[in-house]
């Protein structure tokens, strides 16, 4: 009954959580409104657009109900601009994440999406976020880019409005290039003396990859260097009237 | 407030929507934090457990109804519905297994107080307690009985050495920024702190983390 799985999102729960993304599409056919938990689907009009959860998406392509519209950062042109963005303007670290304006921007017509506190912050983050809409920004990569990605791919390809190979190409060498960046930001964990590491930009499937790595890396490195990290703290928290003692205890020493 | 707080607040159909998206998020967070955090997590407030199992269960029903009716039209909109209900459904219990899993492995750490007992929901506390007092019932009668009084005990702290296994909540996991704040952490070497912005990914301890996700500014992921 209990769950056997570590901690950690699977690769099969992130692709179900990517599932839930907004995508936006052209119905073929007339649809009424269903009565969904998560609230009530748009009624399908032909040739209006609407946006429907992936999953929920991908049925009406299954079916021939509906085409769907790949997001602008799918394009072979954004797809080129960001990976130059990868390689050329900033070969360390990946390319930023889209910024959370334009999420709110594109989320104008559907308020129930995102909620905002006090503050007028935007607090939905992925999958809520609107990032894989017709709306979304060109040039940036959602946070379940990956998965998304595929999924079109493999079951919207005709509606790529590009050829589905040149956008399998210019992503598998996305793919490479961040997973370059991932191997050699784990190389970085090796002085993970810190106690933090930002990894701006990643996608939920590449993190879903190397979680049980880093994340083993981190608490080993934490284990093994305990003792000499209780050290430290204590040395700090002596502060000012260190140096008497420790001359205290090195006479100690020497007298034995 | 702007215009779209305006628009929803006088719009009832809307502010109904935002529910039931909002609970759909809410739950997926609450799902996501429980599958990566080491430690059991508060029993989420705000009745949005009762408000979920309600609407699953009124969909059951309409699933029920509409099974019956075999027009082509209503039939697609059964299979979306089944669909989506499956989706929820799964969510639901993966997180309550994700529970049930770290309530198994410190079952009595998170009875031994008060702060840790309000964590569990009703069931899970009735749960946990049961469960506890079968097995120790089961250790006396096997072999705990043959032991000396003292030693009989599986909560002693004699020694310095407690019997109650807490999980490590040193162990690192990765958070999401939701707004732009300072992170700070503890390290091996050297204590670190970054001004964290808006959807950053961060590696940290969870000891570290935890008041950031408590306080609404982050989110595990």
């Amino acid at each position: 009954m209990a769950l056997p799985l570590p901690p950690g999102l699977t690769h099969s729960e992130v692709a179900f959580l990517a599932e839930m993304e907004m995508v936006t599409v052209v119905p073929r056919q007339r649809l009424d409104s269903i009565e969904l938990l998560s609230g009530k689907t748009p009624p399908l009009r032909p040739p209006r657009r609407e946006q429907l959860p992936l999953w929920l998406a991908l049925l009406l392509k299954k079916q021939r109900r509906a085409n769907i519209v790949p997001p602008p950062w799918l394009h072979p042109t954004s797809l080129q601009d960001i990976i130059h963005k990868e390689t050329k303007e900033d070969p360390a670290a990946f390319s930023p994440p889209p910024p959370p304006a334009s999420s709110y921007r594109a989320d104008v017509g559907r308020p129930g999406m995102v909620r905002r506190n006090d503050n007028g912050l935007d607090m939905a983050s992925p999958p809520f976020r609107n990032s894989c809409t017709a709306d979304a920004l060109p040039g940036y990569l959602p946070y379940h880019w990956l998965e998304v990605a595929e999924a079109l791919l493999a079951h919207a390809g005709d509606d790529m409005g590009a050829p589905a190979g040149e956008v399998r190409s210019l992503l598998r060498d996305l793919v490479e290039v961040r997973a370059a960046k991932m191997r050699s930001s784990t190389s970085a964990l090796e002085g993970f003396g810190g106690g933090l590491m930002s990894l701006r930009g990643v996608g939920a499937m590449e993190l879903a990859e190397t979680r049980g790595f880093v994340l083993g890396v981190v608490d080993g490195v934490r284990r093994i260097g305990a003792a000499a990290e209780a050290n430290r703290r204590e040395e700090e928290e002596e502060g000012g009237f260190r140096n008497d003692r420790e001359e205290e205890e090195s006479d100690d020493d020497m007298g034995i | 407030m702007d215009i779209d707080d305006i628009l929803r607040e006088v719009d009832p159909a809307h502010h109904a929507v935002a529910r039931e998206k909002q609970d759909l998020q809410d739950l997926t967070r609450a799902w996501i934090a429980e599958r990566s955090a080491p430690e059991l997590l508060h029993w989420p407030s705000g009745g949005l457990f009762e408000r979920i199992n309600a609407n699953i269960k009124r969909q059951i029903e309409k699933v029920e109804e509409m099974t019956g009716d075999m027009d082509p039209r209503t039939n697609f909109a059964l299979i979306v519905i089944q669909t989506e209900l499956e989706r929820y459904k799964y969510l639901v219990r993966s997180y309550l297994r994700a529970r049930i899993a770290k309530i198994d492995r410190h079952t009595l750490h998170y009875l031994s107080t008060d702060e840790l007992r309000s964590r569990l929901s009703e069931m899970e506390l009735a749960y946990a307690t049961r469960h506890q007092a079968l097995l120790h019932n089961h250790y006396l009668s096997s072999f705990l009985s043959s032991f000396p009084p003292a030693l009989q005990n599986l909560n002693d702290t004699a020694g310095n050495i407690s019997m109650i296994d807490p999980p490590d909540l040193e162990s690192a996991v990765f958070i999401r920024l939701l707004r732009d704040t300072l992170v700070e952490g503890r390290g091996v070497d050297a204590d670190g702190a970054m001004d964290g912005k808006e959807s950053d990914i961060v590696i940290l301890r969870w000891s570290d983390a935890k008041p950031l996700v408590e306080e609404g500014s982050a989110e595990l992921v």
